[in-house]
Protein backbone atom coordinates (compact mmCIF):
# COMPACT_ATOMS: atom_id res chain seq x y z
CA UNK A 1 0.00 0.00 0.00
CA UNK A 2 1.32 3.41 -0.88
CA UNK A 3 1.96 5.99 1.78
CA UNK A 4 -0.79 8.19 0.44
CA UNK A 5 -3.49 5.54 0.63
CA UNK A 6 -2.29 4.52 4.06
CA UNK A 7 -2.86 8.08 5.15
CA UNK A 8 -6.33 8.04 3.59
CA UNK A 9 -7.23 4.86 5.45
CA UNK A 10 -5.93 6.43 8.64
CA UNK A 11 -8.08 9.53 8.20
CA UNK A 12 -11.12 7.35 7.53
CA UNK A 13 -10.27 5.37 10.66
CA UNK A 14 -10.11 8.54 12.71
CA UNK A 15 -13.48 9.56 11.28
CA UNK A 16 -14.90 6.16 12.16
CA UNK A 17 -13.55 6.40 15.71
CA UNK A 18 -15.09 9.84 16.13
CA UNK A 19 -18.48 8.54 15.02
CA UNK A 20 -18.28 5.59 17.38
CA UNK A 21 -17.33 7.86 20.27
CA UNK A 22 -20.20 10.24 19.57
CA UNK A 23 -22.68 7.40 19.28
CA UNK A 24 -21.36 5.86 22.48
CA UNK A 25 -21.74 9.12 24.31
CA UNK A 26 -25.24 9.74 22.97
CA UNK A 27 -26.36 6.33 24.18
CA UNK A 28 -24.67 6.74 27.55
CA UNK A 29 -26.17 10.14 28.29
CA UNK A 30 -29.02 9.96 30.81
CA UNK A 31 -32.36 10.52 29.15
CA UNK A 32 -33.80 12.81 31.83
CA UNK A 33 -32.43 16.28 31.55
CA UNK A 34 -32.68 18.99 34.18
CA UNK A 35 -35.10 21.43 32.58
CA UNK A 36 -35.80 23.60 35.60
CA UNK A 37 -35.42 27.30 35.09
CA UNK A 38 -33.80 29.74 37.49
CA UNK A 39 -36.97 30.39 39.42
CA UNK A 40 -37.67 26.73 40.06
CA UNK A 41 -34.11 26.11 41.13
CA UNK A 42 -34.31 29.06 43.48
CA UNK A 43 -37.59 27.83 44.93
CA UNK A 44 -36.06 24.40 45.46
CA UNK A 45 -33.03 25.94 47.11
CA UNK A 46 -35.23 27.93 49.47
CA UNK A 47 -37.18 24.82 50.31
CA UNK A 48 -34.00 22.95 51.12
CA UNK A 49 -32.72 25.81 53.23
CA UNK A 50 -35.96 25.81 55.19
CA UNK A 51 -35.64 22.09 55.76
CA UNK A 52 -32.08 22.57 56.86
CA UNK A 53 -33.08 25.26 59.32
CA UNK A 54 -35.83 23.09 60.69
CA UNK A 55 -33.44 20.19 61.12
CA UNK A 56 -30.93 22.43 62.90
CA UNK A 57 -33.68 23.61 65.21
CA UNK A 58 -34.70 20.06 66.00
CA UNK A 59 -31.10 19.09 66.56
CA UNK A 60 -30.66 21.96 68.98
CA UNK A 61 -33.72 20.94 70.96
CA UNK A 62 -32.64 17.32 71.10
CA UNK A 63 -29.15 18.30 72.13
CA UNK A 64 -30.59 20.36 74.97
CA UNK A 65 -32.57 17.34 76.11
CA UNK A 66 -29.51 15.07 76.04
CA UNK A 67 -27.56 17.66 77.96
CA UNK A 68 -30.26 17.69 80.60
CA UNK A 69 -30.12 13.92 80.84
CA UNK A 70 -26.38 13.89 81.21
CA UNK A 71 -26.05 16.66 83.75
CA UNK A 72 -28.91 15.93 86.11
CA UNK A 73 -29.56 13.44 88.88
CA UNK A 74 -31.78 10.44 88.42
CA UNK A 75 -34.85 12.13 89.83
CA UNK A 76 -34.36 15.05 87.51
CA UNK A 77 -33.75 12.68 84.63
CA UNK A 78 -37.10 11.07 85.22
CA UNK A 79 -38.61 14.52 85.37
CA UNK A 80 -37.08 15.39 82.02
CA UNK A 81 -38.38 12.15 80.58
CA UNK A 82 -41.83 12.90 81.93
CA UNK A 83 -41.66 16.35 80.40
CA UNK A 84 -40.75 14.97 76.97
CA UNK A 85 -43.55 12.43 77.21
CA UNK A 86 -45.99 15.19 78.12
CA UNK A 87 -44.89 17.39 75.27
CA UNK A 88 -45.12 14.50 72.82
CA UNK A 89 -48.58 13.62 74.14
CA UNK A 90 -49.69 17.17 73.65
CA UNK A 91 -48.35 17.16 70.11
CA UNK A 92 -50.16 13.90 69.34
CA UNK A 93 -53.44 15.26 70.72
CA UNK A 94 -53.73 12.97 73.73
CA UNK A 95 -54.25 15.77 76.27
CA UNK A 96 -57.01 18.26 77.01
CA UNK A 97 -56.13 21.69 75.81
CA UNK A 98 -57.59 25.06 76.74
CA UNK A 99 -56.73 28.34 75.00
CA UNK A 100 -58.42 30.98 72.94
CA UNK A 101 -59.73 29.78 69.62
CA UNK A 102 -62.49 29.68 67.07
CA UNK A 103 -65.84 27.94 67.23
CA UNK A 104 -67.21 27.06 63.83
CA UNK A 105 -70.86 26.06 63.77
CA UNK A 106 -72.44 24.28 60.82
CA UNK A 107 -76.14 25.23 60.71
CA UNK A 108 -78.87 24.28 58.29
CA UNK A 109 -80.37 26.91 56.01
CA UNK A 110 -84.04 26.72 55.14
CA UNK A 111 -85.08 28.41 51.97
CA UNK A 112 -88.82 28.29 52.63
CA UNK A 113 -89.80 25.44 50.35
CA UNK A 114 -91.53 22.61 52.16
CA UNK A 115 -89.97 19.76 50.16
CA UNK A 116 -86.46 20.56 51.31
CA UNK A 117 -84.64 17.74 53.04
CA UNK A 118 -82.93 18.30 56.35
CA UNK A 119 -79.31 18.81 55.28
CA UNK A 120 -76.49 16.63 56.58
CA UNK A 121 -72.72 16.90 56.40
CA UNK A 122 -71.11 14.40 54.05
CA UNK A 123 -67.67 12.99 54.75
CA UNK A 124 -66.23 14.64 51.62
CA UNK A 125 -67.40 18.07 52.67
CA UNK A 126 -66.04 17.58 56.17
CA UNK A 127 -62.71 16.33 54.83
CA UNK A 128 -62.41 19.35 52.60
CA UNK A 129 -63.31 21.65 55.46
CA UNK A 130 -60.65 20.10 57.70
CA UNK A 131 -58.08 20.38 54.92
CA UNK A 132 -58.95 23.99 54.43
CA UNK A 133 -58.76 24.73 58.15
CA UNK A 134 -55.34 23.11 58.28
CA UNK A 135 -54.24 25.19 55.31
CA UNK A 136 -55.29 28.36 57.07
CA UNK A 137 -53.20 27.59 60.13
CA UNK A 138 -55.35 25.49 62.45
CA UNK A 139 -53.20 23.69 65.02
CA UNK A 140 -55.81 21.59 66.84
CA UNK A 141 -59.32 20.68 65.78
CA UNK A 142 -62.20 18.94 67.52
CA UNK A 143 -65.43 18.00 65.74
CA UNK A 144 -68.31 17.69 68.22
CA UNK A 145 -65.88 16.88 71.02
CA UNK A 146 -64.00 14.37 68.88
CA UNK A 147 -60.39 15.41 68.73
CA UNK A 148 -59.00 15.32 65.19
CA UNK A 149 -55.48 13.90 65.23
CA UNK A 150 -53.27 12.83 62.37
CA UNK A 151 -54.85 9.37 62.09
CA UNK A 152 -58.44 10.46 62.61
CA UNK A 153 -60.79 8.91 60.07
CA UNK A 154 -63.74 10.74 58.57
CA UNK A 155 -65.80 8.16 56.74
CA UNK A 156 -69.14 7.60 55.18
CA UNK A 157 -70.72 4.49 56.71
CA UNK A 158 -74.17 3.55 55.41
CA UNK A 159 -74.93 7.13 54.51
CA UNK A 160 -73.89 8.48 57.89
CA UNK A 161 -70.71 10.40 58.57
CA UNK A 162 -68.41 8.91 61.18
CA UNK A 163 -65.54 10.71 62.89
CA UNK A 164 -63.14 8.60 64.92
CA UNK A 165 -65.53 5.66 64.38
CA UNK A 166 -68.36 7.52 66.11
CA UNK A 167 -71.44 8.78 64.34
CA UNK A 168 -71.70 12.51 63.84
CA UNK A 169 -74.92 13.95 65.33
CA UNK A 170 -77.40 15.91 63.25
CA UNK A 171 -76.93 19.60 62.58
CA UNK A 172 -75.97 21.97 64.07
CA UNK A 173 -72.43 20.73 64.50
CA UNK A 174 -69.80 22.54 66.45
CA UNK A 175 -66.13 22.45 65.43
CA UNK A 176 -63.58 23.86 67.84
CA UNK A 177 -60.39 25.10 66.30
CA UNK A 178 -57.16 26.36 67.79
CA UNK A 179 -54.79 28.42 65.71
CA UNK A 180 -51.77 30.58 66.18
CA UNK A 181 -53.73 33.50 64.83
CA UNK A 182 -57.46 32.82 65.28
CA UNK A 183 -58.64 36.12 63.81
CA UNK A 184 -56.78 35.46 60.60
CA UNK A 185 -58.37 32.03 60.43
CA UNK A 186 -61.81 33.60 60.80
CA UNK A 187 -61.04 36.05 58.02
CA UNK A 188 -59.89 33.22 55.79
CA UNK A 189 -63.00 31.16 56.53
CA UNK A 190 -65.25 34.08 55.63
CA UNK A 191 -64.06 33.88 52.03
CA UNK A 192 -63.32 30.17 51.88
CA UNK A 193 -64.33 27.68 49.23
CA UNK A 194 -65.91 25.53 51.93
CA UNK A 195 -68.43 28.24 52.70
CA UNK A 196 -69.68 28.06 49.11
CA UNK A 197 -69.60 24.27 49.09
CA UNK A 198 -71.63 24.05 52.28
CA UNK A 199 -74.05 26.69 51.01
CA UNK A 200 -74.78 24.55 47.94
CA UNK A 201 -75.80 21.77 50.34
CA UNK A 202 -78.02 24.20 52.30
CA UNK A 203 -75.64 24.65 55.21
CA UNK A 204 -74.15 27.72 56.77
CA UNK A 205 -70.72 28.05 58.35
CA UNK A 206 -70.71 30.40 61.29
CA UNK A 207 -67.37 31.33 62.84
CA UNK A 208 -66.92 33.10 66.15
CA UNK A 209 -63.90 33.93 68.28
CA UNK A 210 -63.88 32.62 71.86
CA UNK A 211 -61.53 33.68 74.62
CA UNK A 212 -61.47 30.21 76.05
CA UNK A 213 -62.27 26.91 74.40
CA UNK A 214 -61.41 23.44 75.59
CA UNK A 215 -60.48 20.65 73.25
CA UNK A 216 -60.96 17.13 74.59
CA UNK A 217 -58.21 14.53 74.42
CA UNK A 218 -58.24 11.83 71.78
CA UNK A 219 -59.86 8.82 73.36
CA UNK A 220 -58.99 5.92 71.11
CA UNK A 221 -55.79 3.96 71.00
CA UNK A 222 -53.16 5.01 68.52
CA UNK A 223 -52.18 1.82 66.75
CA UNK A 224 -49.02 2.47 64.81
CA UNK A 225 -48.41 -1.14 63.74
CA UNK A 226 -50.27 -0.60 60.50
CA UNK A 227 -48.73 2.77 59.75
CA UNK A 228 -46.24 2.87 56.92
CA UNK A 229 -44.19 5.63 55.39
CA UNK A 230 -45.74 6.71 52.14
CA UNK A 231 -42.91 7.23 49.70
CA UNK A 232 -44.87 7.68 46.54
CA UNK A 233 -44.98 11.22 45.28
CA UNK A 234 -48.28 12.70 44.36
CA UNK A 235 -48.82 15.43 41.81
CA UNK A 236 -47.78 18.73 43.22
CA UNK A 237 -45.21 17.27 45.59
CA UNK A 238 -41.83 18.59 44.78
CA UNK B 1 -0.06 -0.87 9.74
CA UNK B 2 0.01 1.04 13.02
CA UNK B 3 -0.94 4.39 11.56
CA UNK B 4 -4.68 3.54 11.07
CA UNK B 5 -4.93 2.12 14.60
CA UNK B 6 -3.25 5.23 15.96
CA UNK B 7 -5.68 7.46 14.09
CA UNK B 8 -8.62 5.36 15.25
CA UNK B 9 -7.57 5.93 18.85
CA UNK B 10 -7.14 9.64 18.15
CA UNK B 11 -10.66 9.75 16.69
CA UNK B 12 -12.18 7.98 19.66
CA UNK B 13 -10.40 10.21 22.19
CA UNK B 14 -11.37 13.30 20.26
CA UNK B 15 -15.00 12.21 20.28
CA UNK B 16 -14.99 11.41 23.98
CA UNK B 17 -13.18 14.61 24.95
CA UNK B 18 -15.33 17.00 22.93
CA UNK B 19 -18.47 15.74 24.66
CA UNK B 20 -20.58 15.94 21.52
CA UNK B 21 -23.92 14.16 21.68
CA UNK B 22 -26.54 13.52 19.06
CA UNK B 23 -30.21 14.13 19.87
CA UNK B 24 -32.22 11.00 20.61
CA UNK B 25 -34.21 11.03 17.38
CA UNK B 26 -31.04 11.17 15.27
CA UNK B 27 -29.08 8.46 17.07
CA UNK B 28 -30.63 5.91 14.66
CA UNK B 29 -29.00 7.62 11.70
CA UNK B 30 -25.65 7.76 13.40
CA UNK B 31 -25.75 4.08 14.27
CA UNK B 32 -26.44 3.22 10.65
CA UNK B 33 -23.65 5.53 9.52
CA UNK B 34 -21.31 3.76 11.95
CA UNK B 35 -22.30 0.43 10.42
CA UNK B 36 -21.68 1.74 6.91
CA UNK B 37 -18.28 3.07 7.93
CA UNK B 38 -17.35 -0.25 9.50
CA UNK B 39 -18.40 -2.04 6.32
CA UNK B 40 -16.26 0.24 4.19
CA UNK B 41 -13.24 -0.20 6.44
CA UNK B 42 -13.50 -3.98 6.44
CA UNK B 43 -14.06 -3.86 2.68
CA UNK B 44 -10.91 -1.79 2.31
CA UNK B 45 -8.86 -4.30 4.29
CA UNK B 46 -10.21 -7.11 2.18
CA UNK B 47 -9.40 -5.24 -1.05
CA UNK B 48 -5.91 -4.62 0.25
CA UNK B 49 -5.44 -8.33 0.93
CA UNK B 50 -6.84 -9.11 -2.53
CA UNK B 51 -4.30 -6.57 -3.84
CA UNK B 52 -7.14 -4.64 -5.47
CA UNK B 53 -7.06 -1.64 -3.16
CA UNK B 54 -7.99 1.63 -4.86
CA UNK B 55 -7.78 4.78 -2.80
CA UNK B 56 -10.42 6.70 -4.77
CA UNK B 57 -12.94 3.90 -4.58
CA UNK B 58 -12.24 3.49 -0.88
CA UNK B 59 -12.78 7.14 0.04
CA UNK B 60 -15.78 7.72 -2.22
CA UNK B 61 -17.26 4.42 -1.05
CA UNK B 62 -16.94 5.51 2.56
CA UNK B 63 -18.88 8.73 2.15
CA UNK B 64 -21.28 7.40 -0.47
CA UNK B 65 -22.25 4.38 1.63
CA UNK B 66 -22.83 6.48 4.71
CA UNK B 67 -24.93 9.00 2.80
CA UNK B 68 -26.98 6.30 1.12
CA UNK B 69 -27.61 4.47 4.38
CA UNK B 70 -28.69 7.62 6.17
CA UNK B 71 -30.89 8.66 3.24
CA UNK B 72 -32.51 5.24 3.19
CA UNK B 73 -33.19 5.44 6.93
CA UNK B 74 -34.58 8.94 6.51
CA UNK B 75 -36.86 7.82 3.68
CA UNK B 76 -38.02 4.93 5.83
CA UNK B 77 -38.94 7.27 8.66
CA UNK B 78 -40.86 9.51 6.27
CA UNK B 79 -42.76 6.59 4.75
CA UNK B 80 -43.34 4.78 8.01
CA UNK B 81 -41.54 1.67 6.74
CA UNK B 82 -38.44 0.39 8.50
CA UNK B 83 -36.22 0.82 5.43
CA UNK B 84 -33.10 1.14 7.58
CA UNK B 85 -33.40 -2.60 8.07
CA UNK B 86 -32.49 -2.99 4.39
CA UNK B 87 -29.26 -1.08 4.95
CA UNK B 88 -28.49 -3.03 8.11
CA UNK B 89 -29.12 -6.29 6.30
CA UNK B 90 -26.96 -5.40 3.30
CA UNK B 91 -24.10 -4.08 5.39
CA UNK B 92 -24.35 -6.97 7.82
CA UNK B 93 -24.15 -9.62 5.13
CA UNK B 94 -21.26 -7.88 3.40
CA UNK B 95 -19.46 -7.40 6.68
CA UNK B 96 -19.54 -11.11 7.45
CA UNK B 97 -18.51 -12.05 3.91
CA UNK B 98 -15.57 -9.66 3.94
CA UNK B 99 -14.45 -10.84 7.37
CA UNK B 100 -14.63 -14.45 6.16
CA UNK B 101 -12.45 -13.62 3.15
CA UNK B 102 -9.96 -11.72 5.35
CA UNK B 103 -9.79 -14.70 7.68
CA UNK B 104 -9.04 -17.04 4.76
CA UNK B 105 -6.30 -14.72 3.53
CA UNK B 106 -4.70 -14.65 6.97
CA UNK B 107 -4.82 -18.44 7.28
CA UNK B 108 -3.29 -18.86 3.82
CA UNK B 109 -0.50 -16.47 4.74
CA UNK B 110 0.30 -18.50 7.86
CA UNK B 111 0.28 -21.79 5.98
CA UNK B 112 2.84 -20.56 3.51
Amino acid sequence: MSKKSKFAVSIICAFFGLMIAIQFQSVQKPKERDTRDMWEVRAQLQEEQKTQQKLYQQLKELEAVTKQYQENTERQQIETLQKSIDSLKEKAGLTRKTTSGVILTIKPIFRGSTEQEYPSVTSELLNRLINELNTYGATDIAIENQRVISITSIRNVNGETYVNNLRLPDLPIEIKIMADDPNRLIDHMEVSQSKDDFAIENMLLDTSYQEEITLPAYQGNINLDIVEVNETQETGDE
Amino acid sequence: MWLPVFFLIIGITLGLLTDITVPDQYSNYLSIAVLAALDTLIGGIRAHLDKKFDQTIFITGFFFNITLAVLLAFLGVQLGVDLYLAAIFAFGVRLFQNIAIIRRHLFNKRKR
